[in-house]
């Protein structure tokens, strides 16, 4: 028996002027279909599925991906993943994205939603080249539950270790226990219910830096944002909100600086 | 603990020692500005907060880690945790204020406890990818003088909670009674949050709450200020 529940491995490559597979192989409750060309920039997007509609008990899943050099990608899912009642193990997820000198990786995935007596945990490891590009949106909601009771999920705990050059440069540690904690309160959501986080690591970040910190400044009223420059040439911005618009509309606006680097708009991911 | 040791820590946890905590709120002043932390039950509310759900995953464990990885002679270990520690400051002041408080500490502590652990410490920041933390010096000192591992805890966090205090005595402000009384109802978290760090392994290093993270962040965008972080 497979230790995974669901398993995703992409390997791709720069082929003349486009990012192509050089490998893929997914088992159990994971799948992909055929890359899209969603521009003429020659980057691959993949969208996950997950065919058994979502995360049960005891599962373990593992995504690894890695970029040969100059290879680019877009990872994103076909909707959002919902976290079920967890009774008896929690949930295990692993991340692992390979970036080789010059590749890009953008790792979009729908939000996160949790249930009663979910438990949810994830893992993320990227290990990138010091001239790598990274562009990682995470999305948090506060659940769902029958009686429409905020927050019904015991435990979610995000955690990613970014290593440059195989040094440790980012260590992001995200821990959601409503149960214990005064999650809606003071030093948590603040009285916001969603909750939103992008790592962007761009070696030319300086180039628009002080444009995408301008932006975030004036032009999102309803979000709680802070953000910081990295140790390393990047920025965090991490996001309070009251819905999964919100937080999308500060990844696209922050995605367009982003692109805008490598002289690309930002493509509709047209999902729904 | 002998008078030695008891007089040494009172020094190391004195408020007074010149290594700049005064000049940092670690996002305090946010909320104050923010009209969130005006008197000293708000700020009571923060500081459980700020002490439950950061330090006790960030410099608290850290001091602990430290602490364990010398009484073993697991050298490796600590510099492991150093890195860790600082990687895992994702606001750009709170880790700059980590940087200068613990390189200022480890001068300090070099003048007094001249020790080969101390000297390699700053050895490996001249050097390597380490960075100096207030925690990792606090460790360095306790086991030097021989002090328990709870003892090391206990002190550590006392330091860092009381110098948050006089610095919310002065930028909220309240009154000094307010602030000693607020003290006084933290010695009992300290013990409950010594037992849960006790608890904890170095896969918990770094859990931060969001909003007091943003509000670290947004810190560095505040139009006037009077403390660096």
């Amino acid at each position: 028996m497979n230790r995974w529940t669901g398993e995703l491995q992409l390997h791709m490559k720069k082929k003349t002027n486009r990012t192509v597979a050089e490998s893929v192989f997914f088992q159990g409750a994971f799948k992909v279909m055929r890359p899209l060309y969603l521009d003429d920039s020659g980057q691959a997007c993949y969208y996950i599925l997950n065919p058994g509609g979502g995360y049960v008990d005891g599962d373990r899943y593992i995504i690894s991906v890695h970029l040969q050099e100059d290879a680019e990608l877009l990872l994103t899912t076909q909707s959002a993943t919902k976290v079920y009642k967890t009774m008896r193990d929690p949930i295990y997820q692993e991340n692992r994205f390979h970036l080789e000198s010059g590749s890009v990786l953008e790792y979009w995935p729908d939000p996160l939603i949790a249930y009663q007596d979910a438990r949810y945990e994830q893992k993320t490891i990227i290990d990138m080249s010091q001239d790598a590009s990274l562009f990682y949106a995470e999305t948090m909601t506060p659940g769902w539950s029958e009686d429409g009771e905020l927050f019904p999920y015991t435990k979610i705990h995000l955690k990613s270790d970014i290593y440059i050059d195989g040094k440790l440069v980012v260590l992001d540690h995200l821990r959601f226990m409503p149960q214990t904690q005064k999650i809606k309160g003071i030093g948590f959501l603040e009285g916001y219910t969603h909750f939103g986080s992008l790592t962007i690591i761009d070696q030319s970040i300086d180039l628009y830096l002080e444009e995408l910190s301008q932006h975030l400044l004036r032009d999102y009223d309803e979000c709680q944002i802070g953000f910081s420059r990295l140790e390393v040439s990047g920025i965090l911005i991490r996001i309070l909100a009251t819905n999964t618009k919100q937080l999308e509309d500060v990844f696209k606006g922050c995605s367009k600086f982003f692109k805008r680097r490598f002289g690309r708009a930002v493509p509709e991911l047209r999902k729904y | 603990m002998d008078n030695l040791q008891l007089l040494s820590l009172l020094q190391l946890c004195d408020s007074n020692l010149p290594v700049g905590q005064f000049s940092h709120s670690y996002g305090l002043e946010t909320y104050i500005q923010d009209g969130k932390v005006h008197d000293k039950q708000t700020m009571k509310e923060w500081l459980m907060v700020y002490a439950e759900d950061q330090m006790c995953f960030s410099d608290g464990l850290g001091c602990y880690l430290g602490f364990q990885a010398l009484s073993e002679g697991h050298l490796t270990d600590f510099w492991e945790i150093a890195v860790r520690l600082d990687a895992q400051s994702l606001s750009r002041e709170s880790r700059e204020a980590n940087r200068k408080v613990g390189m200022r500490l480890l001068k300090l502590c070099q003048d007094l406890y001249p020790n080969s652990i101390l000297d390699m410490y700053k050895q490996k920041i001249k050097t390597d990818h380490i960075k100096a933390h207030p925690a990792l010096v606090f460790a360095m000192i306790s086991y030097e003088l021989h002090l328990s591992e709870t003892e090391t805890i206990v002190a550590y966090l006392y330091s860092t909670i009381s110098g948050l205090i006089q610095n919310a005595v002065r930028g909220i402000p309240i009154g000094q009674t307010a602030g000693q009384t607020l003290l006084h109802d933290m010695k009992s978290r300290i013990e409950i949050l010594t037992d849960r760090i006790k608890k904890l392994s170095i896969d918990d290093l770094g859990a931060t709450p969001p909003g007091l993270e943003i509000a670290q962040m947004r810190h560095e965008h505040l139009a006037v200020r009077i403390f660096m972080s």
